[in-house]
């Protein structure tokens, strides 16, 4: 039974390994201020649209850009550079969830979560 | 509030309803008693035997009560007044029944019973009936506790099925509710449309089924260390193990297929949460599967046979958990509504680890010691807290306990495995199985670590599951086509390393060959590191598939001589390689058509980003795409879903543009869920598809006559004659300007002053017009006379000159038809995916054989 105890050993240190080294590489959920003092690292950053400021989206431009503001968990506005086209109801949108960094004065996002109303739900007490 | 009296509710129904759902749950607890006490004293077997049955029955008599009211639109009921409606065509009844929680784990409930009733009658009278059935109806009692919805002290178990309207806590303040005469008025909600497919019909019950058939196994392998028999059960087990990976593989491809089919993540699998959910426990029933086969074999692998079957089983509950607790919150696109029911749900886990665990400890007084700790820290946790600790150190204790039960009570090999046998291959497989099922359930459950460590880490992307799987599969490829040829016990490794190089060496030159131009020449040199890995990966796993593949194929021709009964384990695995392959090819080799031509603005920014990916359709302009010629000619609106259809045309021999096929990807406009869902359409061919789906258009353009014929908003032009001014259709050039008086006339006698601007309006296809919109004055009055060009809509006015500088002032509006339909799309060709769907089939065909051929020789024992 020995090499099967190596190759047990071998296929702890592998999983010990990924977990540990995609745990150096994980995205984590942050807000504007920790993304801003960490430029050119990768976060999600959980916020609301701001609906005073502009929505910029011109296809004939770039289909592939839409630029916004959202305000985060902790009330601090910045300017969004979406690399993607406007998400379909974005209006409606209650919560966004940004995946991207900071550069220069805007976050760059290259994707974005939205969680609309739904009609589904409407009314529902939580009970936990 | 209640002094009201309802008229027309049909209150039967929801008793009926009620009656069967304490039916059920009492007779499965009766059963699971009874069936307990019998392992040791038969004469209540008959009691056991009639409690399951009677189970079933209520079980049967559950659904048919919900079927029963969702026909004929029992809406004063909330699970009928969700799911369905009146207008609903009756072909969708089925995916109203298991749209909602309950019913889902009704459809699970209900394969639970057909697999017991199955066992049940192929046990009768032996050892393994009364233990088998116990498990059984153990999980039975669970799953029907979970329709229960009622309040244990203040804890709600159970969502039920028949609570009504009024009576429901999201609904019993409608103030049409308040109405004695409510249930007339009543109409459901309606399936969500986006689930009113052949899909939604088809894959939860292929899903639930494969889901219920890893009880067997599991029961099976509980049984044996209750009766403390370790090695009879696994030939029982064996063909219900292949039983469930056929049934669950073919689900999850089903959820794969309606993905790509239906939904617009781009492709066939996303990593979703979900699908993972379903992948994990599969994945660990095939390792447990092949571990079977040694011990048939050769013997040995007890423990972990059994550790793969309790596992397998552990996580669907798991998943179940995961799923269903609203743990998950944001990181699922598709993951249940929270019904309140987390704890029950964890309990449920929970209660089925300590069972197995227990199980595995073959001294009593530690037995017992096991489980009354075990009780102590539940009961510590439940009334004074710090269950996050208690439940981690509980966790870790029991992985000790069973790593402890390993060593002290199973027996274990004498010799020494050989290299090169089958059995230590076939092993190596299978911990390579666990291996990434591991790492996936790690990936999965970050949500729950988040929970439990009040960390902040996000579910990873695509690609970083991507990137971790690949090596493994290449491992699992090698292992896959080398150990057909290998013999259990010892095998001549001379003799097995020539046999294998043909094969070996015939994927290497092929593969090779193929991955140079697919992924090293081009841009490999100017790649990152990151993606340097992934390209090598990407060949390494096409050489090792095509290995795995012509090795298997190679195996059944020349070795089984393609003698279809005996070949099922061969076939299967050239399916699961030609399954790699597809799915390696068609994603890796993936090419975005639709790309557009705006300047790139992130590079910069690194992976990830890219900005060219989406291009914009106008309506009635031919773009090029890729190798085609593109229109967009328009939307139509059908129903909830609007069609936009888009042209592709391809240059012939004389370079005319010649019309190949139309797509029309739509949007589904779901008032229902408040949301516009793109559904894709797909070009199939044999070797590519062509897939797009849009990504933004506008839906509510007014077309009606009047609103085309409406004036936009003016915008305002000050510019000298030979200026032009730009509209959306057309140049419009100040030509000169005229005036019936000169200026020296007009400032002599104060009479009545023409000018005339004249404005040469030219089209996109060089079709000029003339406006000749005028300046008034009359008396020092200003009077401006607009112009109309009809061809163009354009409206000019002419209402200022400065003659200071010589300008002129001129008004531009527009009609609103002026301004175009369009859409934005993303459009990609999938290579080779026919290659993926078929390994599916081959796969399924192979597993189905596989699974006849052991019932045969299972049944030949026996006699």
């Amino acid at each position: 039974m020995k090499k099967l105890h190596i190759v047990g050993i071998i296929v702890i240190a592998v999983a010990i390994g990924v977990i540990f080294v995609s745990l150096k590489n994980t995205s984590t959920y942050a807000d504007f201020t920790e993304a801003i003092s960490n430029p050119d690292k990768e976060f999600h950053v959980v916020g609301k649209l701001d609906r005073a400021q502009p929505q910029i989206y011109d296809p004939r431009v770039n289909p592939d850009e839409f630029l916004f503001s959202m305000i985060d968990n902790k009330g601090v506005m910045k300017q969004v550079v979406l690399h993607k086209s406007k998400p379909q109801d974005f209006e409606k949108s209650e919560q966004i969830v940004l995946i991207g960094k900071m550069q220069g004065d805007n976050f760059h996002a290259n994707d974005i979560l939205m969680k609309c109303p739904s009609k589904y739900n409407d009314g529902k007490s939580q009970i936990n | 509030m209640n002094s009201i009296e309802y008229v027309g509710e049909r209150l039967w129904a929801g008793n009926l309803g009620n009656a069967f759902v304490v039916l059920s749950f009492v007779a499965a607890l009766l059963s699971f008693f009874s069936y307990y006490i019998s392992s040791k004293d038969r004469s209540l077997l008959q009691l056991a035997r009639f409690a399951f049955n009677l189970h079933s029955l209520a079980v049967i008599g559950i659904i048919s009560t919900l079927f029963f009211m969702l026909f004929n639109h029992f809406f004063e009921y909330q699970y009928v007044f969700q799911h369905s409606n009146k207008e609903m065509n009756m072909k969708y009844i089925l995916s109203c029944f298991w749209e909602g929680q309950e019913g889902s784990f009704l459809l699970w409930t209900f394969w639970n019973v057909v697999l017991g009733l199955i066992l049940k009658r192929q046990l009768k009278n032996g050892e393994w009936e009364s233990p088998v059935m116990t498990v059984f109806s153990l999980v039975q009692v669970f799953l029907a506790s979970m329709i229960l919805g009622v309040y244990v002290l203040e804890y709600k178990v159970g969502s039920n099925p028949f609570l009504l309207l009024r009576e429901h806590p999201d609904y019993n303040n409608l103030p049409m509710l308040q109405s004695a005469t409510y249930v007339s008025k009543l109409n459901g909600r309606g399936l969500n449309p986006l689930l009113m497919n052949y899909w939604m019909t088809i894959h939860p019950p292929t899903l639930f089924l494969g889901f219920a058939s890893t009880l067997v196994p599991f029961a099976f392998s509980i049984a044996a260390l209750w009766n403390k028999q370790y090695t009879k059960w696994q030939a029982m087990a064996l063909p219900w193990t292949y039983f469930g990976i056929l049934v669950l593989g073919v689900g999850i491809l089903m959820g794969g297929a309606w993905a790509y089919e239906a939904l617009s993540f781009g492709g066939f699998w996303a990593w979703d949460p979900v699908e993972n959910a379903s992948l994990v426990p599969w994945l660990v029933l095939v390792a447990a599967g092949h571990t079977m086969i040694i011990n048939k074999n050769k013997g040995g692998s007890l423990f972990t046979t059994h550790f793969l079957t309790i596992s397998s089983f552990l996580l669907v509950l798991y998943s179940t958990f995961l799923t269903r607790s609203g743990v998950l919150g944001n990181a699922s696109v598709h993951a249940f509504t929270d019904l309140g029911m987390t704890g029950q749900l964890v309990l449920y886990v929970l209660t089925f680890i300590l069972i197995s665990v227990a199980l595995l400890i073959r001294d009593d007084l530690y037995r017992i010691s096991y489980l009354v700790i075990s009780f102590l820290l539940l009961a510590f946790a439940t009334f004074y807290g710090y269950k996050k600790i208690i439940l981690m150190g509980w966790i870790s204790a029991s992985a000790i306990v069973t790593g402890l039960s390993y060593y002290f009570y199973f027996p274990k090999e004498k010799e020494e495995e050989e290299l090169f046998s089958r059995e230590f291959w076939m092993f190596l497989g299978s911990l390579v199985l666990i291996l990434s099922a591991l790492i996936i359930t790690y990936f999965t459950s970050i949500p729950v670590i988040n929970k439990l460590f009040n960390t902040d880490y996000a579910p990873p992307k695509v690609p970083v599951y991507n990137t971790w799987m690949i090596p493994f599969t290449v491992v699992l490829m090698i292992l896959i086509g080398a150990s057909q040829f290998l013999k259990y016990k010892k095998t001549d490794s001379r003799k097995f390393l020539k046999r294998i190089s043909y094969s070996f060496l015939l994927a290497l030159v092929f593969g090779t060959v193929c991955s140079i131009p697919f992924y090293f020449l081009g841009n490999f040199s100017n790649a990152g590191s990151a993606e340097k890995w992934n390209l090598v990966s990407y060949a390494l796993l096409l050489i090792t598939a095509l290995f795995a593949a012509i090795a298997n194929a190679d195996y059944f021709i020349t070795v089984l001589k393609g003698k279809i009964s005996k070949s099922g384990a061969a076939i299967a695995h050239v399916g699961f390689a030609l399954l790699m392959l597809g799915a390696l090819i068609s994603t890796s080799k993936k090419v975005v058509l639709s790309q557009n031509t705006a300047e790139r603005k992130v590079s910069s920014l690194g992976e990830g980003y890219d900005d060219k990916k989406s291009i914009l359709l106008t309506q009635g302009d031919t773009l090029p795409m890729g190798p085609y010629l593109v229109t967009y000619s328009g939307q139509r609106r059908e129903g909830i879903d609007v069609y936009f259809k888009v042209d592709y045309l391809k240059l012939n021999k004389d370079q005319k543009p010649e019309y190949e096929f139309s797509l029309e990807p739509r949007v589904q406009d779901n008032k229902r869920m408040n949301q516009k869902a793109p559904e894709p359409d797909t070009r199939h061919y044999l070797d590519r598809d062509i897939y797009t789906h849009v990504t933004y258009a506008i839906m509510d353009m007014d077309t009606s006559a009047k609103a085309r014929n409406a004036f936009s908003s003016a915008k305002n032009y000050i510019g000298h004659v030979g200026d032009t001014i730009f509209s959306s259709n057309a140049i419009i050039v100040i030509d000169s300007l005229r005036s019936n008086l000169s200026k020296s006339e007009y400032e002599k006698n104060d009479s009545l002053l023409e000018v005339t601007a004249v404005l040469r309006c030219v089209d996109v296809r060089s079709r000029e017009y003339y406006a000749y919109p005028q300046f008034i004055i009359k008396r020092n009055v200003v009077i401006p006379k607009e112009d109309i060009v009809e061809e163009l809509g354009l409206k000019l006015v002419f209402w200022k000159v400065n003659p200071e500088d010589g300008t002129i002032e001129i008004t531009l509006s527009e009609k609103q038809g002026n301004s175009r339909d369009f859409i934005v799309m993303e459009a990609y060709v999938f290579p080779y995916i026919n290659v993926l769907w078929l390994g599916c089939l081959i796969m399924a065909i192979g597993t189905a054989l596989a699974i006849i051929e052991r019932i045969r020789k299972f049944r030949l024992l026996k006699e």
